[in-house]
């Protein structure tokens, strides 16, 4: 078997194999992956581990066994992702089916028939190799190793465990036990625990200021942070001056005066003093940025230009709630982004608030995420950090044996 | 701290790191080349530092930002491979792309905030961003070695191939700390490891292609086909670090926008 023509023949069998799912997207349609739902997922996966063990037990005997594991077969299907990757990427992911790529399923590339037997073949390799590298693991280099099984397991999770993952979003009252939410395919789903908001709570950054052009309805590129009183910018022409800040304030009806109000509904705002640094003129007056219960308020510092605030960006939000779960037992938690809360199998991710309500927000929306497959890929991915490190520590010294050599 | 400074910390970074590839072309001793162009790294990270203290934040959150740490991460990887290997040209061209991504940062600046969306508070935030960073660098470096050998006259020596190798291998080393601290990341953010956004989907592109680089690297003999392979990874890399900004496939559809 001369090189060439191993690579040749890999390559035209990964052109088939490509070709095979093209056919089977345009017969079948999207690939769906009910049907991996526990305990079938498992079963299935379960199966094809028991499968590659035969193959690779027998591949000495069969040589188009043999043919799956070799060289040219990993450096192929490895090549073949890559190509696949990088249509994925250039594709554009949407449900659409029209015109050529959606007819090959590329517009929804993850079910798509063609990425997936590709993915499968690429899995198929590296669990070989991983085989391979266990059973003669004393000549294998420890990186190698370590990622060839990481890479693997994480493919087997991510293939086999693709319909066991369950997500529910549930939009939580504050003091409404709660023990429902809607999946991602729309559909009412129970939950094993009760959930019961007892508070939202949301920080927010500093507010901004920014000149507005009404002529040509753009935002000033600067800004004027107000993080304290006396904070000063020069924007458009422009000099501001911050003279008050009210972190919640309101003003009366028949008033543009702001005044210090603790009341929900309260909006910041920041009294304005403005210099035209070309003619001295000056303007001043209140901004605000507004709430649910009050309009948002401009400084016109000219017939086109004028001084607003948009609401403030959230810096931390949480949701104070406590979970009852199948047991009875009751507990308090607090979860925040990048903080999820785990009830058995099931973790709890904020999600959303009361964009409109902001920091007054009486809602909080969660997300419930049941991954039965979690541990798997968590002990995958910090055996691929692991091989990472080991890969950067001896990557210099492979140099010098082979200068020795 | 402000961006407004950074003209005089890249100026002074920059004349040590002219110093130190002058140095290391003439020939002069290894060390002092490498002190000088460690003299400019640490002028570089000391301005990195303030406007670290000065947002009250990382600097990494906006494309230009994420440039001040590769131009830092550049000239640092340029002199690791020249105390390793002595190649006498590596600091000029480590200087030469740093200096690229500042005048980019000099010529685009941009309007800093302090605020940092509550996704982006959390503890992979650093490490994450620091680390592919870093590989961007080693793959910049071996990119330029790559062409280096490539237009070269003779064929690359054996030594000069395996120092591509054991660049390759490090930057490959830190694409894979990137991604896999991004995928544990995101599962404590969203409750996915992994969702095929654009961003992702290039990072896993380029990660596949050094790969296969890794795979063929022993077996494939023409150089040529090598040489290529790298620049090609190289240029999926750009596309994953900036491209998908440009990308119309991708507009709207990334997270990772910045």
């Amino acid at each position: 078997m001369t090189l060439q023509w191993g690579y040749k023949r890999a390559f035209v069998r990964c052109a088939l194999l490509f070709v095979a799912g093209t056919a089977l997207q345009i017969a079948f349609g999207d690939l769906d992956n009910g049907f991996l739902r526990y305990p079938w997922g498992l079963i299935i996966a379960l199966n094809y581990l028991y499968l590659l063990v035969l193959i690779h037990f027998q591949k000495d005997r069969w040589k188009w066994l043999s043919q799956l594991a070799d060289h040219y077969a990993c450096t192929s299907s490895l090549a073949s992702m890559v190509l696949m990757t990088i249509i994925f990427g250039l594709t554009r992911q949407d449900p659409s089916t029209e015109g050529l790529v959606g007819l090959l399923g590329f517009s929804r590339m993850t079910s798509s028939w063609a990425f997936n037997i590709m993915l499968l073949y690429f899995t198929t390799t590296t669990g070989l190799a991983v085989m391979e590298d266990l059973q003669h693991i004393r000549k294998r280099r420890v990186a190698a190793v370590l990622s060839h099984l990481a890479v693997f397991v994480l493919l087997v999770a991510a293939i086999f465990g693709s319909g066991d993952k369950l997500r529910v979003t549930v939009t939580l009252q504050e003091g409404t036990p709660t023990h429902w939410g809607v999946s991602r395919a729309g559909e009412k789903v129970d939950l094993p625990f009760v959930l019961t908001l007892e508070d939202f709570a949301m920080d927010e950054y500093a507010p901004k200021l920014y000149v507005l052009d009404a002529i040509t309805e753009r935002s000033s590129r600067e800004f004027l942070s107000v993080e304290e009183v006396g904070a000063e910018a020069t924007i458009e022409g422009w000099q501001l001056k911050a003279v008050e800040y009210l972190d919640m304030a309101g003003h009366m009806l028949d008033s543009d005066e702001y005044r210090a109000m603790e009341h929900v509904g309260a909006a910041p705002a920041v009294y304005v003093k403005a210099r035209n640094v070309m003619t001295g003129s000056t303007v001043e007056g209140w901004v605000s940025c507004g709430s649910f219960v009050f309009e948002p308020s401009y400084l016109f510092l000219d017939n086109r230009l004028a001084v607003a605030m948009p609401r403030r960006e959230a810096k931390h939000y949480l949701s104070r709630m406590n979970i009852v779960d199948e047991d009875g037992d009751k507990r308090s938690v607090e979860i925040e982004v990048n903080h999820p809360a785990r009830v058995g199998a099931w973790r709890i991710y904020q999600m959303g608030y009361d964009t409109e309500r902001g920091r007054w927000s009486e809602v909080s929306v969660v997300e419930c995420v049941r991954d039965g497959w979690y541990s798997a890929i968590h002990i995958a991915l910090w055996t691929m950090l692991a091989a990472g490190v080991v890969m950067f520590l001896t990557a210099g010294g492979r140099k010098r044996k082979e200068v020795k050599r | 701290m402000t961006w407004e400074q950074l003209i005089w910390y890249a100026a002074v970074a920059i004349l040590f790191w002219v110093a130190g590839a002058v140095m290391a072309f003439r020939g002069s001793r290894k060390w002092t080349a490498a002190v000088a162009s460690l003299a400019g790294s640490a002028v570089f990270l000391t301005f990195i530092i303030g406007m670290w203290i000065a947002l009250e934040r990382p600097p990494m959150r906006t494309m230009g930002e994420t440039r001040l740490w590769y131009s830092f991460f550049l000239s640092l990887a340029g002199v690791a491979v020249y105390v390793r290997w002595q190649y006498k040209w590596i600091l000029s061209f480590s200087t030469l792309m740093s200096v690229v991504f500042i005048c980019v940062n000099l010529l685009k600046p941009e309007i800093h905030s302090k605020s940092l969306m509550p996704a982006l508070q959390s503890v992979w935030f650093v490490p994450h961003v620091i680390v592919y960073m870093f590989a961007y660098a080693m793959m910049g470096a071996v990119t330029i070695f790559a062409l280096y050998l490539w237009l070269k006259k003779y064929d690359a020596t054996d030594e000069e191939l395996s120092a591509c190798d054991n660049l390759v291998r490090i930057g490959w080393a830190f694409l894979t700390l990137g991604m896999i601290m991004g995928a544990l990341w995101a599962k404590q953010a969203w409750g996915d490891f992994w969702t095929w956004d654009p961003k992702e989907t290039w990072a896993a592109a380029t990660w596949l292609s050094y790969l296969l680089y890794l795979h063929i690297r022993g077996h494939v003999k023409d150089q040529n086909t090598l040489f290529a392979l790298l620049i090609f990874s190289f240029l999926l890399l750009q596309m994953c670090w900036y491209g998908i900004n440009y990308l119309p496939s991708a507009q709207g559809a990334s997270i990772h926008v910045y």
